[in-house]
């Protein structure tokens, strides 16, 4: 079975078993297809790796709709990948972590720089935080676990690596990700008005351009 | 139109409304009232609309000078004053907020609701995010200017009803549905979950609420992370389950047993810590 039951309102799609190019053009049609037709009564549909979470407004609907819903999310089959919108995100790569990275992979600085920045990578989702990008693929030269105990306040735009992702400290708060570098750019900016607000989204694109203080 | 100061701030103050739901796929919480019930009735005992901003205060200790004349509804957790009842406060006079008996949440509405800053649709203040901020001593509170002064008819005489009135010292048993890995804890696993009486950990708060006991254990290896809201239950590698709240984040990557039904929501969020709650699977409730 690819979906679970999430409370009495909602239910959880499975769509892909591991991460990659065909989760992330899966997850995007899915996400294309809620937005295009979106069945009655929907809250919300809050996109993750793998998987997908559907809300309604009542439990008549989320037991209406559901084998309709099923049905058009299996159709979807194996996509050709979106053209995602491309963002190239300044980085100036000193992060107080960036020595132990590349010593726990016994690289040097420049080449997790080299490494890092040569990616183009997918926006599998937002979460942890308002605006925050959870981006792969990362080289598996980087995979780092994260801090055994979290940092209680990383800055707003601490360019980071969190096991098998990177990402991007969009507010300031606490967090467990190894720090590799900074970025002025800002991700979330509660002073513009709705979307607006978030400058990257699920489905697009990100490019690291190392840059200089 | 200012309404009245904050004299003495409580452990945590800030205007809430039912939340923005809709915005998890931004990573953003739905935040709002953690006891909707309570907020809920706070305006309906002032014939606001129910989306109108109230006041939430967590805790003892808060102390408001009201600079007009005004009716207001307090509802929520039990102390030394009126609560599930509107309550004319005059111009100068001071509503102090002594001593919790009961409950940890309580929430003040103004006729019409309060003049506040609004992100993405809702009032409800989400530090974090740049949502507006915590309230502090000293701050004074608007009321919308356009509000009629007129006093709602009746109102001297609205009180919820008792059966409304909830006695957060005896939560019934809150109900929990399935959750995504619910197949991946045992049997056993299940049963030591709905069996015992969790006690609420004092490192509990809008984003989490932390419960203690005898230890979940589940073969679920490590997860991608999944999307999370008010009310899922998480189980990280110490058994000890988490209760997401409604300033959680919208993705989690530890077992998820179970959804606490989100009307049982307002439940927990009253439990003291130190006291303790126990859950009941929900098509048995």
């Amino acid at each position: 079975m690819n979906w679970v039951p999430y409370g009495s309102k909602g239910l959880l799609y499975r769509f892909a078993v591991k991460v990659g190019d065909e989760a992330f053009a899966k997850g995007c049609a899915i996400a294309a297809e809620l937005q295009r037709n979106p069945p009655p009564g929907l809250i919300e549909f809050v996109p993750a790796f793998t998987t997908v979470l559907v809300r309604f407004q009542e439990e008549e609907q989320a037991a209406a709709t559901r084998a309709d819903l099923l049905q058009r999310f299996e159709r979807i089959g194996n996509v050709a990948p979106p053209p995602g919108k491309l963002t190239e995100i300044p980085v100036v790569y000193s992060g107080v972590d960036l020595e132990r990275v590349a010593e726990s992979h016994q690289l040097t600085t420049r080449e997790v720089i080299e490494i890092h920045s040569a990616t183009i990578y997918k926006v599998y989702m937002l979460g942890f935080s308002p605006g925050f990008p959870y981006l792969g693929d990362l080289d598996a030269r980087l995979h780092t676990s994260r801090l055994a105990s979290p940092r209680t306040r990383v800055p707003a735009g601490s360019v980071a690596i969190g096991g098998e992702h990177t990402g991007i400290y969009s507010v300031e708060g606490p967090g467990g990700w190894n720090i590799i570098g900074h970025t002025s750019v800002k991700l979330f900016d509660p002073a513009k008005q709705g979307a607006e607000m978030f400058l990257l989204r699920q489905g697009d694109c990100v490019r690291f351009v190392p840059a200089i203080e | 139109m200012e309404l009245c100061r904050i004299e003495a701030v409580a452990l945590r103050m800030s205007l809430q409304d039912r939340g923005r739901a809709g915005w998890g796929r931004y990573g953003v919480p739905p935040s709002g009232s953690m006891d909707d019930h309570a907020a809920e009735w706070a305006n309906r005992l002032l014939d606001n609309p129910p989306k109108a901003p109230v006041l939430e205060i967590l805790g003892p200790g808060a102390r408001l000078r009201f600079l007009r004349d005004t009716w207001i509804a307090v509802a929520g957790a039990k102390g030394k004053w009126p609560a599930w009842r509107a309550t004319q406060m005059h111009a100068n006079e001071v509503f102090d907020m002594r001593e919790i008996e009961a409950g940890l949440w309580s929430y003040v509405a103004v006729k019409d609701g309060f003049d506040c800053g609004v992100w993405l649709d809702s009032a409800s203040v989400y530090p974090r995010a740049g949502f507006g901020e915590l309230l502090r001593a000293g701050d004074v509170l608007s009321r919308k200017p356009m509000s009629d002064l007129a006093l709602p008819a009746g109102v001297s005489a609205r009180v919820a009803p008792w059966t409304e009135q909830r006695d957060y010292s005896k939560p019934p048993a809150l109900r929990v549905w399935h959750g995504p890995q619910w197949d991946l804890f045992s049997e056993e696993q299940r049963q030591r979950f709905f069996a015992q009486a969790w006690t609420v950990s004092p490192q509990s708060d809008r984003v989490g609420y932390r419960l203690s006991g005898e230890a979940l254990a589940h073969q679920t290896g490590e997860l991608l992370s999944e999307p999370v809201i008010p009310g899922t239950i998480q189980v990280p590698d110490n058994g000890q389950p988490i209760v997401t709240m409604r300033d959680g984040p919208t993705v989690g990557g530890y077992a998820k047993l179970g959804v606490l039904d989100e009307r049982d929501i307002s439940w927990l969020a009253q439990v003291q810590p130190g006291r303790q709650v126990r859950f009941v699977l929900a098509d048995e409730a």
